[in-house]
């Protein structure tokens, strides 16, 4: 009854929260995270960051050992059947039975959520609709493609129109085509006032999709912000001009430097600059070039990665992040 | 609460019918639960019949309508491993998983796995009674002594499959599983499933009047053979009851458990 008022409460608020494995890792150390309703929220971070573990505790799969957690309003652990019905859920490994079929699943999904057979019929034929697989309904799930996969799993997590959908880790395999189709998909039920938490290894997953964004590394958050706000702190993409052989380097560094502000390269024949306007920044400094007679071998445009946002925020490269999680904390407030 | 309950037994029926379909889809789960004991009683009733002739052996109209309530027995144990087994499978997968994250009452996940069973085992007991039938075993009972004999054995079969899935959930793993399977025809041979009690060797005999699955087996001999001196149909419905109920309470546990130590 109490959710009655649950519209006035972040639909993810945790606080202090942790957890620890046999063997003392602690996975989520001291997490502080809010999100309010009607936002995607997309949580990134390399592999082992905790970013699993923590989707798994607000799913109530697993018990913190500290701290505590509220989805839409009720306690993880002292409320779990009320966050179960309000939640839908997509785990990073999608599990789902290779002998039953698309219809069979959500059919036994709507069961779940308390549907009768009817019911859960038309809403399965409705969702498999939704994310494009009305065909392949009736064929069993083991044929699928990984793609394929994944939208019937976002489809079951969606049978019961859940306020808070969690998503860990949804686009990681899929080729382009599929991702974008996700990423549409996601957008509209957030635009139907689903609140999205998404996890992510993909900066430009969560540039594409998320309001904003929290960087956990060794179970806490490094920074959080905009993916804007991010970036700003990364600094823009870079254009890289390889040399032909024998070229004139100075020249060349005088001619870009006419199109964007220079920045050091640890190559000779490597000329960088800064490149705010991404790779529409290519014409110009080939023009820049080609105007002063210079030899081209290659162009690129390197956009800052996960990796340059942690090295940014943590002082630290991603590989290097798990030990580094407590200077990470430091340099999150500081930068 | 009416309303609750209503929701809860879709819950249950759902999960018992994904079960029973499975089972079906999985050739590996199907050879065990419904071929495996008709060629144990092949082989029993071929080379034993000769045991008929012992003295001691009960007058009975036929051999094959006496061991076949053993074959019951056996699909029952079959049945009831293949509950944990699918089990574990679906920890170990992760399907379990799926199921832990719905608003559902814990105890709906253990009953939904038992409804499976149930539903299984009352097939196999059709099948095996049908074939022996087909091959000459006579059942004085009638049907509502074949009746009574498939019942007692299904129940059977969601006792052992509470046991399973308490151990399955208790370990998560497909191997223990299915390394438990020779123990199966441990308790299958410590009862008396082919024979009569009175024929088994001294310490058998003494180690079956423990197992709970003699008192099934003879009762449900009982019921197809219309002789009370066979089995007690009522002992053998309170053993198959009682395991069934303190089978089916140590699942719930184990998965309250689990709950608890995640
Ligand atoms: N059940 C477990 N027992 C012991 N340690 C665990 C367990 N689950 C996770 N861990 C450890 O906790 C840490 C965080 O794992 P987690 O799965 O949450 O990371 P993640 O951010 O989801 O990584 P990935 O991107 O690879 O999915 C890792 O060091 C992992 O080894
Ligand atoms: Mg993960």
């Amino acid at each position: 009854m109490a959710s009655r008022s649950s519209s006035s409460h972040p639909a993810v608020a945790v606080r202090g929260l942790e957890r620890a494995f046999k063997g003392g890792i602690k996975a989520v150390d001291g997490l502080d995270l809010e999100v309010p309703e009607g936002e995607i929220y997309g949580f990134l971070g390399p592999n082992g960051a905790g970013k699993t573990t923590t989707v798994r505790i607000l799913v109530t799969l697993l018990r913190p050992t500290g701290g505590e957690a509220r989805v839409a309003g009720h306690d993880v652990v002292s409320d779990a059947d009320a966050v179960r019905r309000n939640i839908g859920v997509a785990l990073q490994e999608a599990a789902i039975d290779p002998l039953m079929s698309g219809v069979e699943l959500l059919r036994m999904q709507g069961a779940l959520h308390g549907m009768r057979g009817s019911e859960a019929r038309g809403r399965a034929t409705e969702l498999l609709e939704r994310v494009g697989l009305t065909d392949a309904g009736g064929r069993r799930v083991g044929q699928y493609s990984g793609g394929m996969r994944r939208r019937l799993d976002l489809a079951m997590a969606l049978v019961h129109r859940p306020k808070v959908l969690f998503l860990d880790e949804p686009t990681t395999g899929l080729d382009p085509t599929s991702r974008n189709a996700l990423w549409r998909e996601v957008r509209g039920l957030n635009d139907d006032g689903t609140t999205v938490f998404l996890t992510t290894q993909y900066l430009e997953e969560a540039e594409q999709l998320a309001d904003r964004v929290g960087i956990i590394a060794g179970g806490s958050l490094v920074a959080e912000g905009t993916p804007a706000e991010l970036k700003s702190r990364v600094g823009e993409p870079t254009l890289h001009v390889d040399l032909a052989e024998g070229a004139d380097v100075p020249a060349a560094r005088r001619a870009l430097s006419t199109v964007g502000p220079l920045v050091d390269c640890a190559d000779d024949a490597r000329v960088a600059i800064r490149a705010a306007r991404g790779k529409a920044t290519v014409p110009d400094a080939i023009r820049a070039l080609d105007d002063a007679g210079i030899a081209v071998e290659s162009v690129e445009v390197v956009s800052p990665t996960l990796d340059d946002v942690f090295a940014a925020v943590t002082g630290s490269t991603l590989e290097g992040a798990g030990g580094g999680a407590a200077d990470g904390e430091t340099a999150g407030v500081g930068a | 609460m009416i309303a609750a309950a209503a929701r809860e037994s879709r819950v249950v029926g759902a999960l018992g019918r994904r079960a029973l379909t499975l089972q079906f889809r999985r050739a590996q789960l199907l050879m065990p639960t419904f071929v495996l004991p008709l060629f144990l009683l092949a082989v029993i009733a071929s080379g034993t019949s000769a045991g008929r002739d012992l003295r001691d052996f009960p007058e009975v109209s036929s051999y094959l309508g006496f061991v076949v309530a053993g074959t019951l027995l056996q699909g029952a144990l079959l049945a009831g491993l293949t509950a944990g087994i699918a089990m574990a499978s679906d920890i170990e997968g992760g399907f379990f998983d799926r199921l832990l994250a719905a608003p559902v009452r814990r105890t709906s996940l253990v009953l939904g796995r038992l409804a499976g069973t149930l539903g299984l085992a009352v097939l196999q007991m059709a099948w095996f009674l049908t074939v022996a039938l087909i091959f000459g075993a006579s059942y004085p009972g009638g049907v509502l002594g074949a009746v009574g004999a498939a019942i007692l054995a299904a129940l059977t079969a969601v006792g052992i499959g509470g046991l399973a899935i308490a151990i399955a959930i208790r370990t998560g793993s497909m191997n223990l599983m299915q390394s438990i399977f020779p123990f199966v025809f441990v308790l299958l041979f410590t009862a008396p499933a082919f024979f009569p009690r009175d024929l088994l060797t001294p310490t058998l005999h003494d180690i079956a009047a423990y197992n709970p699955l003699t008192y099934v087996v003879e009762g449900a001999r009982g019921l197809l053979q219309d002789d009370a001196s066979l089995g007690d149909p009522w002992l053998g419905l309170a053993a198959a009851v009682g395991l069934a109920a303190f089978a089916t309470g140590l699942a719930v546990l184990a998965l309250r458990d689990r709950a608890r130590r995640t």
